[in-house]
């Protein structure tokens, strides 16, 4: 069954988890406890939606890790993927799907979304008063996103609808500790819970660069210039690295167990190397000193988020085994988007670095397979031609490895869960339309069968809203 | 290395160019895509002499003396136009000193007019016209004088001067969002405008007035006698509704720019003959006003018969800085919501041409048509496809932005 097979995924992280933990602490009898920053106060209540096993039949698939299959059939059971290839014999009670003339992707993943905390439309309390990002202190370490998130907002029925299936919600960059992320499938549901993928590694934001000294120097508090960005970043994370040894002193049978501090274990667990940082920088420079900085620390940056420079040192990233999430299309809005190139993405891939394509607003969360394009046709632009089983790598196996959740989502292949889109033509033209859209082996979007009301609560009832 | 062979390809073509003024050019192997039929011509032979084009053939040889693009079968367009930007007039959305769209102070307004203030060697310019973008309208925001904006210029994607036309339309602005800014209610802001049409049609006071005055009563006149329409920056029903009511009351030209939600008042305004420059992408409830964001918009306004030009493509950020690329992949998100592609094709060029230039012999691929022409590698409104040739006045233009030479730089690292 799906929720065993959840739990079994569960316990093996868990598994690993004190595996690792037990090397740490070799020579501790005991059971190490978990330490405060794993603790989740707000546990995933999702549950896949209820279906019948389907099988598309003779599409074109790409499976999203580089491979293009034509003429294939693809077949799901109990939410998970259990074979691609050619006149598969399915059992019965499945429900076909003539795929013909259509295309078939994994399910588009968005790893930097602001949905459900920066809802439209935005008002005058969004100016003052934005459920983006908590503003009051640089360091909002012990924010998580979740606790503000309306799952009203109508951003997420809107990237369904366009094929993403997974949307990571990052809280905003005017923090340099911006806060804990999270990971959810953009279903109608009225709690985060219910949105929210058990088992996904804990994303933390964090920002460096113009938005956070600008915000600072707005605000008269904290840091308003690059270095001092980069000294507040050492000087918080030493003072964690207190916190953390007094954790494990404690884990190793000596001592208290530090007081619980929101911030500083939170901060701890990103040193500990549980919490994966996901970081908003744009420029070069900006991004090799954060890396010197992560170096310092013994810990790695997950990825750079907007990273419009990256470009121009591939082989950092690639040595330091930190991803790019880019646009194509955004540039020059500030200084430090000057130099955005259209064909980063397609620059970044031929080098070997791990890209990914990102939105970053409600908008670009509904077409990021046409930032895939967009970033393709820059790069023919340049005499290099990326395939689209290529392409589709940016949006959905690539986001998933940055994400730590490779070896469940961003992939058709048996075992993976089976968030699939069907697209009425080849993705990566404007005139596609996600036709048919597939969550956990459940069709979430049927563009055939349109609803006759908005999906969300907030449309429902004005008249100009209306379908 | 293909843009830089491109590069050397229409260097070559302008240093022929400036050699031979008068020499004709012909783009041969085209599929024309002409704007005036729902199929292209393929094969089509189209021979331009001093900035205009001259004709367009099937399977026509080109004549013996003239310089001749090979289009290889690949689509032909009229240049782009962009309907709505703020092309030439701001660089950088966070760095307040590059910005000369509006003006803030309270003496200005309607008077305030962009065209001197237009930069060529803007990037967001360059980029729009290797988009295959070679007019666009650029219009001010709104200024210190609510609801008045000021005049907008069309601007010619060309050389040093891009100003094709100043004083094109006077612009106002309508509704929610920065109400201390903005009069403080949209009734103030309907009654500000109608008080000024009714001051401005009052005989000239027999002391002169201050030159800054005399500026916005000579705006407002320009609009009175029909000379320029009045673009009215709005979007919510009501204020659609309002546009109406005004152009009727004062029997002037009115254009709605925005307008999320002019699909419910398609019939009302197909029939007051009022266009509507929208942004065939939106889909979000940005503000209250936009409640009715939809892609079928256009497709809506169309079919009632109204004339639609796309501008504003993309949202506030890419309006500017993808002012080409987004304006053509809106045109194609038009066509997959169910826009004709000929419409959406007319909505980017000849379309505008007739709400901000008409009478221009603009924005078709016919005789007697200025010879703003694209050749493309691909369908125009895929984002994936390119420029290859971009011809204005009849001339090829560079097409090399800051983004090339970029990505020229470091090339080299990705092996």
């Amino acid at each position: 069954m799906k929720t065993g097979y959840r739990q079994l995924a569960r316990c093996r992280r868990g598994l690993l988890g004190l595996a690792l933990m037990a090397t740490g602490f070799a020579g501790s009898a005991m059971a190490a406890p978990t330490p405060p920053w794993l603790d989740d106060p707000f546990p995933s209540t999702y549950r896949p939606p209820a279906g019948p096993d389907l099988v598309i039949r003779r599409a074109t698939v790409l499976d999203g890790s580089g491979h293009r299959l034509d003429d294939a059939d693809i077949l799901t059971h109990a939410g998970k993927i259990v074979s691609i290839g050619h006149q598969l014999h399915v059992p019965a009670g499945t429900r076909e799907i003539d795929g013909r003339g259509r295309w078939v992707t994994p399910g588009v993943i968005d790893i930097h979304s602001h949905d459900g905390v920066y809802v439209l439309p935005l008002t005058d309390i969004d100016k003052e008063a934005s459920d983006v990002a908590e503003l009051s202190d640089p360091n909002a370490a012990d924010t998580r996103v979740e606790t503000a998130i309306n799952p009203q907002d109508v951003a997420f029925s809107r990237a369904l609808e366009h094929g993403v299936t997974t949307i990571q919600i990052l809280p905003g960059s005017s923090p340099i500790f911006s806060g804990r992320s999270v990971v959810v499938h953009p279903i109608r549901v009225n709690t985060v819970a219910e949105m929210k993928l058990a088992g996904a590694p804990q994303g933390f934001k964090m920002a460096c660069g113009e938005g956070p000294k600008e915000q600072d120097a707005e605000a008269h508090k904290g840091p308003t210039s690059r270095q001092g960005e980069v000294a507040f970043i050492r000087a918080t994370f030493l003072d964690a690295q207190d916190y953390l040894r007094d954790w494990r002193a404690h884990a190793a049978g000596k001592g208290h167990a530090p007081k619980r501090d929101l911030k500083r274990e939170a901060l701890a667990g990103i040193l500990a190397g549980d919490l994966h940082i996901h970081m908003h920088c744009y420029r070069a420079d900006d991004m090799a000193t954060m890396m010197s900085v992560a170096k310092e620390f013994g810990i790695r940056v997950t990825a750079f988020h907007h990273a419009v420079e990256a470009y121009k040192i591939p082989q950092l990233l690639k040595a330091n085994g930190t991803c790019a999430a880019v646009w194509a299309g955004w540039w020059g809005y500030k200084m430090e988007a000057q130099d955005a190139i259209r064909a980063n993405a397609a620059l970044l891939d031929r080098d070997g670095v791990c890209v990914t394509m990102h939105s970053d607003s409600p908008s670009e969360g509904q077409r990021l397979n046409l930032e895939a394009a967009r970033a393709a046709g820059a790069a023919r632009r340049l005499g290099i031609s990326v395939p689209p089983e290529q392409m589709i790598r940016w949006i959905t196996s690539n986001p998933a490895k940055a994400m730590g959740l490779g070896d469940r989502l961003g992939t058709l292949a048996p075992g993976y869960d089976a968030d699939i889109v069907l697209w009425s033509s080849e993705p990566f033209s404007v005139y596609s339309h996600a036709d048919l859209v597939v969550i956990d082996g459940a069709a979430v979007f049927d563009r055939s069968r349109a609803p006759s009301e908005p999906v969300s609560d907030f449309e429902l009832g004005r008249r100009a809203m209306q379908p | 290395m293909r843009c830089l062979r491109a590069a050397i390809l229409v260097m070559a073509l302008i240093a022929a160019a400036s050699s031979a003024e008068a020499q004709s050019l012909a783009i041969i192997h085209a599929q024309a895509w002409t704007g005036q039929s729902a199929q292209p011509i393929d094969d089509a032979t189209i021979l331009v002499e001093r900035g205009k084009i001259v004709s367009v053939v099937q399977h026509a040889p080109a004549p013996r003396d003239a310089r001749v693009i090979d289009a290889a079968g690949h689509p032909v367009t009229a240049g782009l136009v962009n309907a709505a930007t703020q092309l030439g007039l701001t660089e950088i959305s966070s760095v307040r000193d590059t910005h000369d769209q509006a003006a803030t102070g309270e003496t200005v307004g309607a008077g305030f007019d962009v065209s001197l203030g237009l930069n060529a060697n803007s990037e967001l310019v360059s980029l729009a016209r290797a988009d295959g973008v070679t007019r666009a309208l650029s219009f001010p925001n709104v200024s210190g004088q609510a609801p008045f904006s000021g005049l907008a210029a069309v601007i010619r994607l060309r050389g040093s001067d891009i100003l094709d036309k100043a004083r094109v339309a006077l612009f106002v602005t309508i509704g929610g969002g920065a109400w201390p800014t903005h009069a403080g209610a949209r009734s103030a802001q309907w009654q500000l405008l109608r008080a000024a049409f009714d001051d401005a049609k009052q005989p000239p006071p027999a002391s002169p007035r201050p030159a800054s005055r005399e500026a916005q009563i000579t705006a407002l006149r320009e609009v009175l006698s029909g000379h320029i329409p009045l673009a009215i920056v709005t979007h919510r029903e009501s204020d659609i509704r309002q546009a109406i009511r005004l152009a009727s009351d004062y029997t002037i030209h009115v254009v709605v720019v925005g307008g999320a939600e002019a699909w419910r008042a398609a019939p009302e305004l197909a029939a007051a003959h009022i266009p509507v420059v929208l942004d065939p992408d939106a889909n979000l409830p940005y503000t209250f006003d936009q409640l009715g964001n939809r892609q079928t918009n256009a497709v809506i306004l169309a079919k009632a018969g109204v004339m639609i030009a796309f501008g504003l493509a993309g949202g506030r950020l890419e309006q500017n800085y993808n002012a080409g690329l987004a304006l053509r992949e809106g045109a194609g998100i038009a066509v997959s919501n169910g826009l004709p592609y000929l419409e959406a094709l007319k909505a980017v060029t000849v379309n505008p041409i007739a709400v901000w230039r008409p009478g221009e012999a603009a924005g078709l691929i016919a005789a007697g048509q200025d010879a703003d022409l694209v050749i493309w590698d691909g369908d125009p409104f895929e984002p994936t496809s390119n420029t290859t040739t971009i011809i204005v006045e009849g001339k090829p233009v560079l097409t090399d932005t800051r983004m090339d030479a970029l990505a020229r730089r470091y090339l080299p690292n990705a092996k």
